[in-house]
């Protein structure tokens, strides 16, 4: 009887494992410290257990798809490569949070670890499930989580600004997305997504247009608001200003691909063969909404980032633009949909790590948020500026950086499926956002700093720049090669239901 | 029939759940005499007159036992379906319905024992 538990092939959830056992392993450590006790040694036990997760991950590509736990659950390579941006993601900011989140701030310094991998672990089963149910799970897991580490400085009165927004306006979009699932189940009698794609399908074909529409668009605003993209952004600025510098790194950059990844899932999981097989109007409906979607925050993003004087504020508007671009891709069902995403979200990734690093350097030198303490920095620590610079290159998408192929690469998807004028949209506010990428340029170099003496660059953190920085200059001289790997990836198969390779029925 | 269909139900009992109470109410408005005094305007609080403002701060303890009490009380309401159904499910699935099981209570082990550490459990 036991062998049907053991007939499954555990091992390809070995990451989960390691991170929710990692997870209980560091609270139970915590709780059996004292409480003075410095407790920086819980962060390289979840960047161990973070990193083992990554080689099991990464050990996985390239083998059959693989359903587990009823079907729930389906390892496949597009959520591999997803979780491999996940965690790498996430050990980067433990390394940052090792310097950065000193007990001064957050009191609760064992939380604040352990918060960070169970968030980790829900953006994983976001970009694995096949199922609503366990899709929705997980990203409450990662929702819940992020609400609390928003709010970790409890005694600060914008991070408890932040918490609150955040736990009010996610619960309406989780709310949207959760009504949204509950018509897919209404019409088709199961939350398995596959499933519910065929028989979405034999509801359209009696009449039942418009609930799945409704379904659609529900869960649309749903995924806007966890993507951060306009018009549902408002949320951003104030919870990424808020929060503490490592925090807000992580929801910009792992928060962020989860959602993409959940995103994805659904739209082509659910919807794209039920649009293909009926009708026409679907895909150009769910394509103008996308897109709309996607200019809007193209346009809102980088116009008011132009008036923003605080660093992380200027940091959210730039991460709402940057939502936008990479949603063209999806929107156009271009022909390197995934490819282009993928490298997309990797650049991404790199230079905002990077850049919110520098930047949680630089406001605890100055002790201010302001543009203002990047004065100078030049004189004062030559190579974080000039990390700070490629970065900020690579944001505003100037060649030779990783920034300016992924845009390159999303506005031959445009381009390619006849849609100019989101390319147009695109190029316009890329000229824009030079203006206020550049201000941080200009005060770094041309201002004479305020502070005297070296800005002080801890170690692991210069690490994490280092990283990042040959990470972003890299895939700006290799697009071809990186680009060549991720068209080797089997995308295909997180876009049909899986047939053979499931657990032998009893 | 059908799905579109079922949701003529939902709005009837929207429109049933707004008209009832107001029917009852003006009906009872209609209905009864009208003599005010100031004894039958105080709030009704277990019989006893209450005393000073309603705006008092409440202890914050109360808030987190409530919290502590509904973890639990969920934990139950999990635990009883599977006890009774735990034969059933153990031939069908084997051993894994208990794992399963332990798996989850000891999750809420570290809660409890989380609370207990950061002196939730104690009222002074």
């Amino acid at each position: 009887m036991e062998k049907y538990l053991l007939d499954y092939n555990w091992t390809v959830m070995a990451p989960e494992l390691i991170i929710a056992g990692a997870a209980a392993l560091l609270s139970i450590i915590d709780l059996l410290m004292k409480e003075k006790q410095d407790k920086r040694v819980l962060a390289s036990l979840g960047f161990v257990a973070v990193l083992g997760a990554l080689y099991f991950t990464v050990s996985r590509f390239g083998q059959q798809p693989y359903e587990i736990l009823g079907d729930t659950y389906r390892i496949d390579d597009f959520g591999l490569v997803f979780k491999t941006l996940l965690l790498t993601g996430t050990a980067l900011v433990l390394a940052v949070s090792l310097q950065e989140a000193k007990r001064k701030e957050i009191t609760a310094q064992g939380e604040y670890y352990y918060l960070l991998l169970t968030a980790l672990l829900g953006g994983m089963i976001l970009t694995s499930s096949a199922d609503l149910i366990t899709l929705f799970v997980g990203l409450e897991l990662l929702s819940i989580s992020s609400y609390i580490l928003a709010g970790i400085r409890k005694r600060r009165t914008d991070s408890n600004e932040a918490a609150w927004k955040y736990v009010v306006l996610g619960g309406v979009s989780s709310a949207f997305i959760l009504y949204g699932m509950s018509f897919v189940y209404g019409l088709a009698g199961t939350t398995n997504l596959y499933t519910a794609q065929e028989r979405m399908a034999e509801a359209m074909g009696n009449g039942m247009e418009s609930f799945v529409y409704l379904s659609l668009f529900l869960m649309l605003f749903g995924f806007g608001f966890k993507v951060a993209s306009a018009p549902f952004h408002m949320w951003v600025p104030d919870v990424y200003q808020g929060a503490p510098t490592p925090v807000t790194t992580f929801l910009a950059v792992v928060s962020k691909t989860a959602a993409f990844a959940l995103m994805i899932r659904v739209i082509l999981g659910g919807y794209l063969f039920l649009f293909n097989s009926r009708t026409a109007e679907g895909l150009e409906l769910l394509t103008t909404a996308l897109l709309v979607l996607a200019g809007l925050s193209m346009v809102i993003g980088n116009t008011v980032a132009l008036r923003q004087f605080n660093n992380k504020r200027l940091m959210a508007y730039s991460s709402i633009a940057h939502a936008g671009y990479t949603l063209v891709p999806l929107a156009t069902l271009g022909p390197m949909l995934f490819e282009s995403t993928v490298y997309y979200l990797t650049a991404y990734l790199l230079m905002t790590l990077g850049a919110f690093t520098v930047i949680g350097i630089v406001e605890r030198n100055a002790g201010t948020g302001d543009i203002s303490a990047f004065a100078g920095l030049s004189r004062r620590s030559p190579l974080t500026a000039a990390a700070m610079t490629i970065f900020l290159i690579s944001l505003s998408g100037i060649p030779v950086t990783a920034g300016f192929f992924g845009k390159f690469y999303i506005l031959i998807n445009a381009v390619a499926t006849q849609h100019f004028w989101i390319a147009a949209i695109m190029l316009a506010t890329t000229v824009v956002s030079y203006f206020y990428y550049f201000g941080i340029v200009r005060m770094m170099y041309f201002r004479p700093p305020v502070l005297e003496g070296k800005v002080k660059v801890p170690p692991a953190s210069a690490l994490v720049i280092a990283v990042a920085m040959i990470g972003t200059v890299v895939l700006g001289i290799t697009p071809q090669w990186a680009l060549e790997q991720l068209g080797e990836v089997n995308w295909a198969a997180a876009l049909s239901p899986l047939n053979g390779g499931a657990p032998p029925a009893q | 029939m059908d799905y579109a269909e079922s949701y003529v139900i939902v709005t009837v009992f929207i429109l049933l759940g707004v008209a009832l109470p107001v029917a009852a109410l003006t009906m009872g408005r209609l209905l009864r005499p009208h003599q005010p005094t100031t004894d039958k305007g105080i709030s009704y609080e277990s019989g006893v007159d209450p005393t000073g403002d309603s705006w008092i701060q409440f202890n914050v303890r109360y808030y987190l036992f409530a919290l502590l009490f509904v973890i639990f009380d969920v934990e139950t309401v999990f635990l009883y379906p599977w006890a009774v159904a735990y034969n059933d499910l153990r031939t069908d699935v084997g051993l894994f319905i208990l794992v399963e099981m332990l798996i989850f209570v000891f999750f809420l082990v570290i809660g409890l024992l989380y609370a207990w550490k950061k002196k939730v459990l104690e009222w002074t």
